[in-house]
């Protein structure tokens, strides 16, 4: 009998059981990968890969704990179960009211206040969230006109250092704890002392900040006392730019570059997106980066640097350079500029500095030199600040022949108090003229140039006090220290990058005590501290005649209005220039194998060794490498070939005579023959935090070296010496096409180019087989992500994590894949393959961020494998996860395409996380001590649970969690909607009401969270745009966050430009990829 | 026979039969246990610190609920009243009753009363009483007729389940905005109530969340 279908038969359609499988990757053309491992494909990848998700999190075994050990424990928790039985009624809790109410104050409701953190480059404008007097959590100020609202990663990690158990909490003397009481006659002694000998041999040490009350207060520090000496340190300071500025402009100028008029941008080293970023620069770049219609009015950035930075991620074209030659490459730039516009200072320029030999490739420059002078006076070269003076003098020079001086670079009158470097202190002190140094914050004796040897120097100081937010290497060998109150508990002001006044306004009472440098310079100055000292210098800024009312707006609403700094009056002074290139040394040689050149970047994460006891910071995977808790020596593929080194293997680098043991790891994208290990890491008097992460970089970095040293050798000392933990490869994505990108002249001719990407092309009818619970409430959630804005800086990552009480969770644990981090920033490289003129192309791969969070799918396979309904749909459109439903089976987690569910395996909360066993249980020792269950500490630090959001549940161990798109802020929003609307019945949310944690935070706006169902919302009218795409649609599960592609804006006259952005389509508009293959059973059966 | 069963089979009836009692025992404890109201808590009246009478304030003075619960129309958490907010009458009133010494200790020494908390939700539970006073829900709903108690004890046994009840039929509780803080005011009848609820449920757009997002975050 012939056989047929038992449909057919009964003249029903065929039922398909259409099974997907993902195609091969496309060997031939352009590939993303994350890591050389990946691309590479290594059995040790695939292994890592298969094992389990999240990636081989699961056994206990691995984790070096034997069978018999944990039966031993377990034994113990059940006798301790046994006592604990007498109490499994619920405990006696108690209701504790104020004793006097407290203005302002609703119990269960939070108050916001304005304030600002301090910064080398000026304040952050913020609003503080406090409940019942406890900050917990910091946004950007939008009142503010330089910001939106963003923030930087410092700025959300700052509340945490705020409750760091291990801050300052006494007065130290001589080691030995001393009352406030003391210091304070000790302080008045000082003061009668500095009298008397008008200030001779007194000093202050101090970070650059940018306070006017500082400033006042030291001008009368220094009339009280005019023989005592003000020195400033930053040792990421800008001293050699401002020299520029000074020898160009004159004394107090500052440049601001305004990157919304700029069209054309060149960074030559300058991270302005990154770790040389403000708020407002991001924010005005990513305005201009954003596509409108079909991306007309897109700048255009060219970044040359020699590895990868947040800012050369963003580039359209990038130019590896090793950081010695670029003084070069800025001379070659600067010749092609005077050439083409025949301008006479920089032809004078380009004259006197000659060859500086180093060949570069000449069409790249020519063409970027073109596409500067094409657009005078839109344009903008920047230089790194740490670059030497005469290199500024070259690059502003150059922007003055280009025009850009007054448009897009604004020359600012800056008034600044005067003070000397450490360089003069070191002077000063080696001539014993020093007898009593204050040091205000920093950290100098870890920090300073190698060659100064400041701590020795320092002990040699007779009195030295020291005002600290940490007891560190620099508190140690003080005479006294002084704990320093945080930001948060202090009054004080600042001035935004572009001189905005700012309040800093204090939430809480000093935790322990301290003193803000204020309080400590109010005594010496003789002027009254506190709120007193602000109002005072606000009289400066007020221009209206009611002071209160001022004084209350001021305070209100975050800024003074119209207090930013004036336009200079100041031109640009060519007759310096021949003086500043004087300075110019010999140029240095090519780098080689034999002439390595070392960079000492700021870290991404720590910054300069500040926040080395910051959890949060710690754990963050670096935006570039995403290396956690540690640093490391980064080189190229081939750098690493010529040495015959590998990843995690220990080397000693010998600079100058100097010497450090650092473990490397290959980066793709990297310059040969130089090597970049970020400063901050390796401190030796720090906290539980920062013990033991990374190698001090410090200790090769010379006073002449500020940047970057040439002429080192690396030694091997042990192969795979040190375990880097890295995140790059947990949650892998198999190049499924998540990110798609291309130019702007594709991305005219086929706008809805993202749509039709690889699978994508071509998706069968697909029918749910699932039906979930009517979508119907009023208001659908979704969110969009801007990959064309988003820099990758990972503000969005520390923003959740303060919001939504994520713990930390310790270097062991992250290296078997147990982060916790709700929302991550997958980093890709993108190389095309087979590419017979550039063998080098896996070393010289495109970057493209991409964050990733639980997409809310409306078809969501978590939920249909889980046997307990604890992730579940609403009506509103999340997908939403019941803590206390779920058991922990994890299927959730192993269907997730995308890999965003994390699964708590210890409390982590409430565990000692960075304890570790000393003695005790054998095969435990070196564990940590999450490792021994109930014997182990239970319960949060008082100081730590204060930073908790009360909005948001603290999740205990066994249960999966996952980005909630801030349910709690939605849940408030539709709350206090209802209370407004009481029997009115008015429900419909204000439109874009409701934001989350991770879009108030991102700098650039590259996150849009909102109602999809409303049309006049900014996400819906994102959803419209033709590059809006959703991820893994071929799947049907409908997610409902949508990304926008990346568009690039490459100039087709430089070499290499048909390679940019040119992934996904073809020169005809046609999807690259083949169309999915599907695989059909027929539904058989006995006919 | 003797052959088919082994000899250590004989008792075997007697103890299964002895394990059958003994876990109808446990199950029997456990059911008395657990799902009693007694342990849902109702009836919990521990001892207070100031032996406070609501009815005293509230049925023979006439005292708001409002005048101490300040913020529960504004705030999720209904506070309880600060000591200053005790001793703005009690410095005049009653300024020497033994009864509030504790009040007046607090008051001098700066350290609060600690009050024994009665109804308590979990942690993950997240209770909003703003928005139900506002929409109808008396506070007699949930605490009872705490102006008729002397000492304050839980009446209601506030489970989950017991919430969903009401988010399911909302007309059950629904009554005119005016009456919110009435603890007496009574319907008529169930009829009536019903009749009231319905009425206003249409009226005010009242749709209680019944998905888990709607408490738990």
């Amino acid at each position: 009998m012939e056989y047929r279908p038992a449909a057919e038969l009964l003249g029903l359609p065929p039922v398909m059981k259409t099974v997907f499988r993902h195609p091969p990757e496309d060997l031939s053309g352009k590939r993303y990968w994350r890591s050389l491992e990946e691309l590479a494909d290594t059995p040790e990848f695939r292994s890592w890969l298969e094992r389990e998700l999240p990636a081989g999190a699961a056994e206990l075994e691995l984790d070096g704990v034997s069978r018999r050990n944990f039966l031993r424990l377990m034994g113990a928790s059940m006798a301790l179960a046994g006592i604990g039985l007498s109490g499994c009624r619920r405990p006696e809790a108690y209701i504790v009211p104020y004793t006097k109410s407290v203005e302002w104050l609703v119990p269960g409701k939070a108050v916001l206040y304005t304030t600002s953190m301090p910064g080398p480059k000026g304040g952050v404008p913020l609003i503080a969230t406090t409940f019942e007097g406890r900050p917990t959590k910091l946004e950007g100020n939008p009142l503010v006109p330089s910001s939106n609202g963003g923030t930087d990663l410092f700025a959300q990690a700052s509340v945490l250092d705020l409750y760091d158990p291990g801050r300052a909490r006494t007065f130290i003397r001589d080691g030995e704890e001393a009352g406030a009481q003391q210091f304070d006659a000790y302080l008045a002694s000082v003061a009668k002392d500095l009298e008397a000998t008008k200030g001779a041999g007194f000093a202050i040490l101090m970070e650059e900040q940018v306070s006017p009350t500082r400033d006042r207060f030291l001008r009368k520090v220094k009339e009280r006392f005019p023989e005592s000496g003000l020195y400033t340190y930053n040792p990421l300071g800008f001293e050699e730019h401002d020299l520029a500025v000074a020898a160009l402009f004159g004394p107090d100028i500052a440049l601001r570059a305004d990157f919304e008029v700029a069209d054309v941008i060149v960074s030559l080293d300058s991270d302005f997106l990154g770790i040389e970023q403000t708020v407002q620069s991001v924010r005005d770049f990513s305005r201009r980066r954003r596509v409108h219609g079909l991306g007309q009015d897109m700048n255009r950035l060219y970044a040359v640097e020699n590895r990868y930075t947040i800012t050369g991620g963003m580039a359209d074209h990038r130019f590896r350079c090793a950081a010695s030659q670029i003084p070069a490459f800025a001379v070659k730039l600067a010749k092609e500029v005077a050439a083409s516009t025949n301008d006479r200072v920089l032809n004078a320029v380009v004259a006197q500095l000659k060859d500086r030999g180093t060949p570069f490739d000449q069409v790249w420059i020519k063409e970027c030199a073109a596409d500067l002078v094409a657009r005078k006076g839109k344009n903008l070269v920047l230089l790194g600040d740490r670059f030497p003076a005469w290199v500024h003098g070259v690059v502003l020079a150059t922007n003055n022949a280009l025009g850009a001086f007054g448009s897009t670079l604004r020359v600012l009158s800056v008034p600044r108090v005067k003070t000397s470097s450490l360089r003069d202190l070191v002077a000063d002190t080696k001539a014993r003229a020093i007898k009593r140094l204050f040091i205000f914050g920093g950290n100098p004796v870890y920090a300073a140039p190698a060659d100064f040897e400041w701590g020795e120097l320092q002990r040699a100081i007779p009195e030295v006090v020291r005002l600290g937010y940490w007891f560190d290497e620099t508190s140690s060998p003080s005479k006294w220290h002084v704990p320093e109150a945080h930001y948060l508990e202090s009054w004080g002001d600042q001035r935004a990058p572009d001189g905005t006044y700012l309040p800093i306004q204090p939430m809480i009472l000093p935790l322990f005590g301290g003193l803000s440098q204020l309080d400590l310079l109010a005594k010496l100055a003789g002027l009254p501290a506190g709120v007193e000292a602000i109002r005072e210098t606000f009289k400066t800024f007020n221009q209206e005649s009611d002071f209160e009312s001022a004084w209350t707006r001021f305070l209100r609403q975050g800024f003074a209005e119209s207090s930013s700094y004036q336009a200079a009056k100041a031109e640009f002074n060519p007759n310096a220039l021949p003086d500043l290139l004087k300075t110019a040394g010999p140029p240095p040689g090519p780098v080689s194998p034999g002439a390595i050149e070392i960079v000492f970047p700021a870290d991404y994460k720590i910054y300069d060794g500040r926040y080395a006891n910051n959890g949060w910071l710690q754990e963050l995977p670096d935006p570039i490498t995403k290396i956690t808790w540690d640093n490391a020596i980064s080189l190229s593929k081939s750098t690493a070939k010529s040495l015959q080194l590998q990843d995690g293997d220990l080397v000693e680098i010998a600079v100058n005579g100097r010497k450090l043991q650092a473990a490397v790891m290959i980066a793709p994208g990297h310059a040969d023959y130089s090597l970049s290990l970020p400063l901050g890491y390796g401190r030796w008097v720090v906290g539980k935090v920062g013990q033991g992460t990374g190698f001090n970089a410090y200790a090769l970095r010379t006073s002449d070296s500020p940047y970057f040293a040439t002429g080192a050798t690396v030694n091997l000392i042990q192969k795979n010496g040190h375990r880097l933990v890295q995140t790059q490869n947990h949650y892998s994505m198999e190049g499924r096409a998540l990110v798609r990108e291309a130019t702007v002249d594709e991305f005219k001719k086929n706008p809805a180019f993202a749509k039709t990407v690889w699978m994508d092309a071509e998706i069968p009818p697909n029918v749910s087989l699932y039906s979930h619970p009517p979508l119907n409430a009023p208001n659908q959630w979704g969110m969009v992500v801007d990959l064309n804005t988003c820099i990758g800086c990972a503000a969005c990552v520390i923003a959740c994590q303060a919001e939504n009480n994520i713990p930390i969770v310790g270097k062991d644990q992250v290296d078997r894949g147990r982060e916790m981090h709700w929302i991550r920033v997958d980093r890709y490289f993108a190389s095309a393959e087979g590419d017979k003129n550039n063998p080098h192309l896996e070393e010289d791969p495109e970057m493209v961020m991409e964050p990733m969070m639980c997409q809310h799918c409306e078809n969501a396979p978590c939920e249909t494998v889980c046997p307990v309904n604890a992730t579940v749909h609403s009506e509103d459109g999340l997908n939403v996860m019941v803590y206390n439903r779920c058991i922990g089976t994890r299927y959730c987690s192993n269907n997730c395409p995308f890999k965003v569910r994390r699964f708590n395996f210890f409390s982590y909360n409430d565990r000692p996380v960075m304890d570790r066993v000393e003695k005790g249980l054998p095969g435990f020792q070196g564990k940590q001590q999450l490792y021994l269950g109930p014997l182990a500490p239970w319960g949060m630090d008082e100081l730590s649970k204060m930073q908790k959001n009360p909005n948001v549940s603290v999740r205990i161990r066994g249960v999966m969690e996952k980005c909630t798109y801030c349910l709690q802020r939605i849940e408030t929003a539709k709350i206090s909607q209802r209370v407004k609307a009481g029997v009115k019945g008015d429900l419909s949310l204000p439109t874009d009401s409701v934001k989350t944690a991770c879009q108030q935070a991102c700098p650039a706006e590259a996150i849009v969270f909102g109602d999809i169902k409303d049309p006049k919302s900014k996400v819906s009218q994102l959803r419209t745009l033709p590059q809006n795409y959703h991820l893994l649609e071929y799947l049907n599960i409908q997610t409902r966050t949508t990304y926008l592609a990346r568009i690039r804006n490459p100039n087709p006259k430089m070499p290499g430009a048909a390679r940019v952005g040119n992934i996904n389509v073809d020169e005809h508009g046609d999807q690259r990829h083949s169309a999915p293959r599907a695989e059909s059973e027929m539904d058989g059966g006995n006919a | 026979m003797a052959n088919i069963f082994p000899r250590w089979t004989n008792h075997l009836p007697i103890k299964i039969v002895f394990c059958l009692l003994l876990l109808s025992c446990a199950a029997s404890a456990a059911y008395w246990y657990y799902l009693t109201p007694e342990y849902m808590r109702v009836g919990y009246q521990p001892v207070q610190p100031v032996p406070f009478s609501h009815d005293i304030h509230v049925t023979q003075l006439g005292m708001d609920c409002r005048y101490c619960h300040s913020y529960v129309e504004i705030s999720s958490h209904s506070n309880v009243p600060t000591t200053q907010t005790c001793m703005n009458c009690h410095t005049q009133i009653q300024s020497t009753n033994p009864k509030l010494a504790a009040v007046r200790e607090s008051w001098q020494t700066g350290q609060p009363v600690n009050w024994v908390k009665i109804h308590q939700v979990p942690d993950f539970a997240y209770f909003n009483h703003s928005v139900h006073v506002n929409r109808g829900i008396s506070c007699v709903s949930c605490h009872g007729q705490v102006n008729h108690m002397e000492v304050v004890f839980q009446h209601e046994s506030q489970t989950m389940g017991w919430c969903l009840n009401c988010h399911r039929h909302p007309e059950n509780n629904l009554r005119p905005i005016d009456q919110v803080f009435n603890l007496d005011w009574k319907p008529g009848n169930q009829e009536s109530q019903q009749q009231i609820g319905f009425e206003l449920k249409e009226k005010w757009n009242i749709d209680p969340p019944q998905n888990c997002s709607g408490c738990h975050r």
